[in-house]
């Protein structure tokens, strides 16, 4: 499947944003930009960066997942698709509450994100 | 040199690597990320996954001796390196943090450093297996195919 799509990857652990951007990349043609903690992942759109789809980590130094989430809706981003991501299954309702559109446990699979990147296609090209 | 006889290795030690739970689905899934244009993929995720975690049971560490009974800050950092073991597949040793991260949250002093003993022992195993797997892929080299030539005599 190919993409032109924009990824932002908001993560700080160096390990997990490597495979996840290899992930996107390779297998859905992703642009991606990544992000160590939720006030970079801010700060980017506030330069006035935009993305299709945003993949977010719950716990980083700085500025939470959850709480760039909302902030980023806040300021008026309401169409990219934001994915919350952590290995806790509690952090969905703090995403989903921040603004999320949907929550994915980690590990990230191929299964799971494969429907995702396609509908994010699918609204960009209608 | 046999580089089948390698990868026939490297091949049962990975497998044995899955049967003995150090291992999940989520290491394939890495391994498959590997294409002509990052062949060593996979090895190197390991190696970051290994020089990170390094640092990150260091931190646990100090956090255990500088902040006696802190418990949220000791799960904080124990998160972080549960988050690393996901990304690779390291199960065992994800197990271990999760038995700690629960210790953290009934406040068990004891039963974290328990399991902390246990993550380093499992993070020990993990690297020195791991090492072993990727030395016998290196090794045997690229998968070659080896035409067959049938002809007379």
């Amino acid at each position: 499947m190919a993409s032109s799509l924009k990824a932002l990857l908001v993560e700080d652990t160096a390990v997990q944003r490597m495979v996840l951007s290899a992930l996107l990349r390779k297998q859905f043609h992703c642009e991606i930009t990544m992000a160590e903690n939720g006030k970079e992942a801010v700060d980017m759109f506030l330069e006035g960066n935009t993305f299709d789809i945003v993949f977010c980590d719950k716990d980083m130094p700085i500025m939470t997942g959850p709480e760039a989430v909302g902030k980023i809706r806040a300021m008026g981003a309401t169409d990219v698709k934001i994915v919350g991501v952590s290995t806790d299954f509690e952090a969905m309702e703090a995403f989903m509450s921040a603004g999320a559109d949907v929550f994915v446990p980690k590990p990230i699979r191929l299964d799971v994100v494969e429907p995702m990147i396609q509908e994010v296609i699918n609204k960009k090209n209608n | 040199m046999d580089y089948a006889n390698l990868r026939r290795q490297a091949a049962s030690l990975k497998r044995s690597l899955f049967d003995q739970g150090y291992l999940d689905e989520q290491f394939c899934q890495v391994e498959d990320l590997q294409d002509e244009a990052s062949p060593n993929f996979a090895e190197e995720v390991v190696s970051l996954f290994f020089k990170d975690s390094a640092r990150l049971v260091t931190n646990i560490e100090q956090a255990m001796e500088k902040y006696p009974k802190d418990f949220n800050r000791w799960d904080a950092h124990m998160q972080q390196l549960r988050g690393s073991c996901f990304s690779i597949g390291a199960s065992k040793m994800n197990n271990e943090c999760t038995s700690f991260r629960n210790s953290c949250r009934e406040e068990n002093a004891e039963g974290c450093r328990r399991s902390f003993q246990k993550v380093k022992r499992e993070h020990a195993v993990l690297r020195q297996k791991l090492e072993s797997y990727f030395q016998l892929l290196r090794q045997a080299g690229p998968a070659r195919t080896t035409a067959v030539r049938s002809g007379g005599k």
